[in-house]
């Protein structure tokens, strides 16, 4: 009844007037604050940040890098003999491999090809994963029964060896574009769990009070899944997505690895490693499988700590018992 | 009961015909054909290069020649059910049952190193949450889920197959293959110690990264349980943290380790294709890459089928091994 007697004060301009008089104004807490001090508290994920920061920005500008020498440059000495196997040492600080290239370049250059792939296949991933579990849990019935054998399907399938044969395939169909092929292979692979999370997002999401509203008020299902639902499902989509690019990297690796990945003289962390340990294993230039190696797992390691803060920070209650 | 065994195998049956259609299409529409080899060779004539294609059937439309392939393959009992090798190394099912059992020996070890290992270290952590050990458990897995399988491997293999050998002078294990070459003349302990010095290096790079993930696992699982209320009743009435332990929390958290297993053994087979390439080791997984690299098709397939026949049998034997330690569970 008093509301009656009050002017019209759709901003609350009068509360606040009240408050400021009591000296009580607070900073509203906006969702992207609340975010940045969650993520924050969680100091590895910080750091990975920076990592992985510092990683995509040296790998956009190692061509301008005056120290850095030609990933597919073979050095000779004064005498014109190939420097190969060289120990790391001041000129090569992490020393030459079989062919006499420098292996700190080609880790860098390698680190390219990486992250270009990880980049693609999430990219990819959000995509196909969101598109199946938006339609299937949104719209349900006899779609959903079927894209969710689909995925049943995609997720029951042994990865490697299906991965490997891929890989053969799409090389036949994209040569010369192996990041490309890579990340469209990968992307076509893994969608499967992500696609089940957004699906149970949507699910829940859509008996919501305030979607009910929305179609109350006549929205139509694309405003209602593009402004309502997926907005509210963003968090899991970006954790997730996060934790499947790690894996991506492993697996793309793996097959760089085993041969059926990038193809040299393009250097990727994978095929250095392999092509090193053999070398390693008859000559003892342990160099060539280290460094690679380290690159890969601090690379791998920063994106899950990164997805695990962003879980923490965005989707509080899947958070496995971090006190 | 049965009725539930009998759709999980349909489901797993419909899996494997799905996996079958995806890798033949894919097999057959990848660049360079299984008889790229024969036509570089110049004494080969064109004419027996048709003979061979009219042999192999490769001749025929590409639907036809799954059909083909697909009503053999369920002969399983017949010597040609799976085909010939393209490269001449036989019938492909020979070739299969010679390897099969060098990577069921390898999995089975890796899955049960795993095992052994991952849960107990779950176990302790949970026990001791956020001492020492525990952070010191949390960091091994992190750091080993987040590195490639074959990191590990040629790790493993360098610094103790090539390097302990190199400084030591005494050989502990074996970087390559899978019995000594005078295996024979072994007395028993010998070849017990011959086997285990070949075999435990391959087995513990596939096993690690398994008890990074159980080990995270049971943490939280064994958490859950320690946390839940029928365990401060078992509590207060005064029973022996042995056995409250024992008894009531463990015999709990062990239950969704189950599921864990039996979806980590496409990982563990994944795994051990690059092991074995690694480690030089005669199972299905290294003749895979092999196959793959010489267009041999009848081996790729074969193989493909044996990872996932493997890996649909483990997954409907942990369903019910489920059902039979969580009685809750019904089959409906």
């Amino acid at each position: 009844m008093t509301d009656r007697l009050l002017p019209p004060d759709p901003e609350g301009a009068a509360l606040q007037a009240l408050d400021e008089a009591e000296g009580m104004t607070v900073d509203p807490i906006t969702q992207w604050k609340l975010f940045r001090t969650r993520f924050a508290r969680h100091r590895l994920a910080m750091l990975a940040t920076v990592v992985l920061l510092l990683l995509v920005i040296l790998v956009l500008v190692a061509g301008f890098l005056p120290g850095l020498k030609n990933p597919l440059t073979q050095f000779k000495d004064a005498n014109g003999r190939t420097m190969n196997l060289l120990a790391p040492r001041g000129e090569f600080p992490f020393g030459t491999d079989q062919l006499g290239r420098d292996v700190m370049a080609r880790v860098v250059y390698g680190g390219r090809t990486s992250l270009v792939v990880a980049g693609l296949t999430g990219l990819l991933v959000a995509s196909i994963g969101t598109t199946i579990g938006a339609v299937s849990g949104y719209y349900g019935g006899w779609i959903d029964q079927a894209l969710m054998r689909f995925t049943d399907l995609v997720l029951s399938l042994p990865l490697l060896p299906v991965a490997i044969v891929a890989a053969q395939f799409f090389r036949g169909l994209f040569r010369g574009r192996e990041a490309l092929s890579l990340a469209l292979l990968l992307g076509l692979l893994l969608w499967g769990a992500l696609a089940r999370i957004v699906r149970a997002e949507f699910l829940s999401l859509r008996e919501k009070e305030f979607v009910e509203a929305a179609r109350a008020a006549g929205a139509r299902d694309r405003r209602i899944i593009f402004r309502h639902v997926l907005p509210n499902a963003l968090g899991p989509i970006i954790v997730n997505t996060t934790l499947t690019i790690g894996g991506a990297i492993i697996l793309e690796a793996a097959l760089s690895f085993l041969g059926f990945g990038v193809v040299p003289p393009t250097p990727a962390w994978g095929q250095m490693a392999a092509d090193g340990g053999r070398a390693a294993v008859s000559s003892g230039a342990y160099w060539l499988v280290l460094f690679p190696s380290a690159a890969l797992i601090f690379t791998v390691l920063s994106v899950n700590f990164l997805g695990d803060g962003l879980r923490d920070a965005l989707d509080p209650t899947q958070s496995i018992e971090r006190k | 009961m049965l009725q539930y065994v009998v759709r999980r195998l349909v489901y797993g049956a419909v899996t494997l015909l799905a996996l079958s259609i995806i890798v033949f299409t894919l097999l057959q529409n990848t660049g360079g054909g299984p008889l790229d080899r024969l036509r570089q060779n110049p004494r080969i004539q064109a004419a027996d290069i048709q003979r061979i294609t009219e042999y192999y059937g490769l001749d025929q439309p590409a639907w036809k020649q799954y059909f083909t392939w697909a009503g053999k393959y369920v002969q399983f009992w017949d010597q040609r059910a799976w085909g010939e090798s393209f490269q001449g190394d036989g019938f492909v099912r020979d070739i299969i049952a010679d390897r099969v059992l060098a990577t069921l020996r390898l999995m089975l070890t890796a899955l049960g190193l795993a095992i052994i290992i991952g849960i107990p270290l779950g176990v302790f952590q949970a026990l001791r949450q956020y001492s020492f050990f525990d952070q010191a458990g949390t960091t091994f897995s992190f750091v080993t889920f987040s590195t490639p399988i074959f990191v590990l491997a040629i790790t493993l293999q360098l610094l103790l197959a090539v390097y302990l050998e190199k400084w030591t002078g005494v050989k502990f294990f074996f970087n390559a293959g899978m019995n000594h070459s005078s295996y024979g003349t072994f007395d028993f302990w010998g070849r017990i110690g011959d086997t285990l010095s070949h075999l435990f290096l391959p087995a513990i790079s596939i096993a690690l990264i398994s008890i990074a993930g159980y080990s995270r696992y049971q943490r939280a699982a064994m958490l859950d349980v320690l946390h839940s209320d029928y365990l401060r009743t078992a509590k207060a009435k005064g029973l022996s943290r042995r056995r409250v332990i024992v008894k009531h929390a463990l015999r709990n958290a062990l239950i969704p380790i189950v599921t864990l297993v039996s979806l980590d053994v496409a990982g563990v087979l994944g795994g051990a294709v690059i092991t074995e390439s690694i480690f030089g080791w005669p199972g299905i997984g290294r003749k895979y890459i092999e196959a793959i690299g010489t267009n041999d098709y009848p081996v790729v397939m074969a193989v493909v089928m044996a990872i996932g026949i493997m890996v649909v049998i483990m997954n409907v034997v942990a369903d019910l091994a489920y059902g039979f330690l969580d009685p809750r569970v019904r089959y409906d």
